[in-house]
């Protein structure tokens, strides 16, 4: 807001030379008489203070009462490219501001709004006097610096320890084409191994009367869970952002999965997956996050629900399913070495539906998956993380296919399992921060914890629920508790801990030990 | 029929293959002669349909438990069984060169042909229903064109050679008939009157081009004309029917998802399509029928309407006139 403050000063000594003196003010009329009368006299230091004077009073007056102003006309200045009434819609507020402070708050918003579109280097506005013969009128000047250079770029290599794994991203980015606030971005990301997505896509911030930004993307993306589940997955896809606002995000998704499996080692029940798919999903994500802090969360609660359905549209054929997610967290502080106390609970059910839905099995990709060791305190959004398991390492799985090469090692492939996935997923954790009492760590955030977690992820289509009990689905859980020490960065968290894995079942992948995790909130 | 060779393997089998449709089990002409292979052999086993992978390579394959035998493995689902021990009906005669070169012969000159009337001799009716009529439309749509371009690939058909690669297609595939039919002779089986891997590759092959392929196919036209092939073909499949039909109770075995009306021979069938085929004519002409004859009535109507108008008119003018 500093650009803003000064042409707002100017404003006041724009009002007080030529408004000020039309409006119904005896008081301040008596007094540019008397200045009047006295300039020839004053000395340009006088006049300095005097001016001052009056601008303190002026500040005063707007502090203490409302001043009534109307706005005559608002010019826009400096856009070449930028269509008018892109920059009109979103100072529209200021319009219809009936006093300076309404009319001040408005421009603070203004400018914010168009700061926020990410296509002018600096917007000012300035509240210029009306034309004399309307007293009590103003005009607004909104001047904006388009961004000289339209094209940006990033370009970067990231690794992951934890998945022993790096990727190559990089993504352009195209400002303002068509001057209508319009972004385009392509990027690409090649992960060795692991993902690869290339996408393009376009956000315009006003889309005929919508009054949220609207965000289409294409994108192709490829995932390789060979080493888990023995697919691969490649989808081309649409994707619409049609409601994005604070709490509420509404988004359509088209797409065109296919699952294959290069290696020929699938389980049964992967196998009878593999093919082609259209995927047509609607999905609703209400979020409301009131914690002081994502990385390191020490007061507050946050809600997350999301709820999905597939198969509405434009085929019949296309993949049927609903699918509802929550998350709820809580931070509790403790009032001693910033001590806190996060609790959080999340669960998710898979369905599908549509004829014989109650034999049919849910589709993999959509299945929920726990596991891997990202830290249940950050990553906020449904049950995904369990602490001291493998990525995809817990819940209902399958041998894969049995390969003799030879008679001398007939035992050597009979381990190895794909794990398939749940359409029920719980989890819980309980997590104890605190400050260490080493000044060096305190300063730079470094902390403790003590955790504890808990998850299950049960089958319950293809007439599972028939068989579905309390006391199953209660052995079906598996936990796990802990201590570490965590880093926070600016980008993202890193945690060491020494997991002890309390409860698992025959063929889940977990270890006790020394673990890393690194957890982005974003 | 010959005794299953049974290995180690004595779980039951579960074959995969796309879809049942034109009175066939399946009618991928890469799936059915395994399906009757499996048949031939009298091998309990459950049938499963993958619907949504028509540009697998893996399909058919045959599972059971933690083995699988792939079709794009080891020289094909058949070639596999036998290897592994499961199902072999050609212990006595693979090695014989006849057999060798007859199995070679269809598996790639009768395999040509069928893929050419499939993808691009035909205006791909056929293809779309066998492997397409369950997924999704713009997928479908685009699998196919993927298809067709990479069969014309493989048969190396550019613009230029078109017409002689399919004359030189159709030469092959006669040639092949002819042969065939004279090895059969009479007989029920290719040899010694047991039955053989070959008896399955060709029954598989003779089915779908007789059932699902279309009545205007060139390739059945020449096929027709070797009347022992089809007649031995429609007793095989008279004969797996009634197998098919009489196991409808064993849940271990599985059913083609069409009624045993569609499994009745060749003979008794082709009447049958040919009559739904006059049917589906008379209907849109009596349809025609029933449009013209609306409109001539609505036509009549307004006319009618018309001139009682035009007669009131005119006997009001009339009268107006006569008033005057």
């Amino acid at each position: 807001m500093a650009k803003e403050d000064t042409p707002i000063t100017e404003l006041e000594q724009d009002d007080e030379e030529d408004d000020f003196d039309d409006e119904d003010d005896e008081q301040e009329d008596e007094e540019e008489e008397e200045e009047e009368e006295e300039e020839p006299v004053l000395t340009p230091e006088s006049r300095k203070r005097a001016e001052r004077a009056r601008m303190e009073e002026t500040f005063h007056r707007i502090s203490s009462e409302t001043v009534p102003l109307r706005v005559h006309d608002v010019l826009i200045k400096g856009n070449k490219k930028t269509k008018e009434s892109l920059i009109e819609s979103e100072i529209e507020a200021l319009k219809t501001a009936n006093s300076v402070q309404e009319l001040l708050q408005a421009a603070a918003i203004a400018n914010a709004r168009l700061q926020k579109l990410d296509v002018f280097d600096s917007v000012n506005i300035t509240l210029d006097s009306g034309p004399p013969e309307l007293p009590g009128t103003c005009n607004v000047i909104v001047q904006v610096l388009e961004t000289k250079n339209p094209i940006t770029g990033d370009i970067g290599i990231f690794t992951k320890p934890e998945a022993r794994s790096w990727s190559f991203e990089g993504s352009l980015k195209l400002k303002n084409l068509f001057g209508y606030g319009d972004l385009w971005d392509g990027s690409l990301s090649y992960g060795w191994d692991q993902t690869s997505e290339v996408s393009a896509g376009v956000s315009l911030p006003r889309f005929m009367r919508l009054f949220t930004p609207v965000m289409a993307r294409i994108s192709l993306l490829s995932q390789d869970w060979l080493k888990f589940s023995s697919y691969k997955e490649r989808s081309l896809g649409l994707s619409l952002g049609l409601l994005s606002t604070k709490n509420h995000d509404l988004a359509y998704n088209l797409s065109w999965r296919t699952l294959t499996d290069p290696s020929q080692m699938a389980s049964e029940s992967i196998r009878r997956q593999l093919g082609h798919g259209l995927l047509s999903h609607l999905k609703y994500t209400f979020k409301i996050d009131r914690r002081n802090s994502p990385l390191r969360p020490t007061r507050g609660f946050a809600f997350v629900a999301a709820s999905q359905v597939g198969g509405i549209f434009p085929d019949y054929r296309s993949l049927r399913f609903v699918r509802q997610e929550f998350d709820i967290r809580y931070a509790l502080p403790l009032g001693f070495a910033r001590a806190a106390l996060n609790f959080g609970i999340a669960g998710g059910v898979l369905f599908p539906w549509g004829s014989e839905f109650m034999n049919k099995p849910t589709t993999l990709p959509d299945r929920f998956f726990l596991g891997g060791n990202s830290s249940p305190v950050c990553t906020l959004g449904g049950p995904t993380s369990l602490l001291g398991f493998k990525t995809r390492g817990l819940g209902p799985s399958e041998p894969k296919r049995e390969v003799k090469k030879s008679s001398e090692d007939t035992n050597s492939d009979t381990c190895e399992r794909d794990f398939l996935g749940g359409d029920l997923a719980t989890t819980a954790f309980a997590d104890l921060s605190f400050d260490l009492p080493l000044k060096v760590l305190r300063d730079s955030n470094i902390h403790a914890h003590a955790f504890a977690c808990a998850g299950s992820l049960t089958k319950i289509t293809e007439n599972s629920f028939r068989d579905f009990s309390f006391q199953k689905y209660r052995d079906s859980f598996r936990c796990s508790a802990g201590f570490g020490l965590i880093v926070p960065t600016k980008l993202f968290r890193m945690e060491v801990n020494y997991c002890h894995i309390l409860r698992q079942h025959e063929h889940d992948q977990a270890k006790t030990g020394v673990q890393f995790s690194f957890s982005s909130p974003l | 029929m010959e005794e299953p060779i049974e290995g180690e393997h004595q779980q039951h089998l579960t074959l995969v293959t796309r879809k049942s449709c034109f009175g066939l089990p399946t009618a991928c002409p890469s799936c059915l002669p395994v399906y009757i292979y499996l048949k031939l052999a009298n091998v309990p086993f459950d049938l499963c349909y993958n619907l949504t992978f028509p540009d697998s390579d893996q399909i058919p394959y045959v599972d059971s438990d933690t083995y699988v035998a792939y079709n794009n493995e080891k020289g094909g689902v058949i070639e596999s069984l036998k290897e592994d021990n499961i199902v072999n009906l050609d212990s006595d005669v693979q090695d014989l060169p006849e057999w060798v070169s007859t199995i070679a012969m269809i598996n790639s000159w009768l395999s040509d042909a069928m893929l050419y009337e499939l993808w691009v001799g035909s205006d791909g009716s056929s293809a779309h229903k066998i492997y397409y009529s369950d997924l999704p439309w713009p997928i479908g749509k685009v699998l196919y064109l993927k298809q067709v371009y990479t069969v014309k690939q493989l048969l190396g058909i550019s613009k230029d050679n078109a017409e002689r690669r399919e004359e030189e297609i159709y030469r092959r595939a006669t040639i092949a008939y002819k042969a065939l039919s004279t090895r059969l002779g009479e007989d029920s089986f290719f040899s010694d009157n047991r039955p053989t891997s070959l008896d399955a590759i060709f029954l598989g092959h003779a089915l779908v081009t007789l059932y699902a392929l279309p009545e205007t196919s060139v390739l059945r036209g020449k096929l027709l004309e070797q009347p022992n092939l089809v007649i031995y073909a429609d007793k095989h499949k008279a004969q797996l029917l009634d197998v098919a039909s009489s196991s409808s109770s064993d849940p271990s075995s599985s059913i083609p998802r069409r009624g045993p009306s569609n499994w009745s021979s060749k003979p008794k069938s082709q009447p049958k399509r040919e009559r739904t085929q006059e049917e589906k004519f008379f209907r849109r002409k009596a349809k025609y029928f029933l449009i013209t004859q609306m409109v001539a009535v609505l036509v009549f109507l307004s006319l009618l309407g018309g001139s009682d108008d035009t007669e009131a008119d005119d006997a009001d003018g009339d009268e107006g006139f006569d008033y005057e």
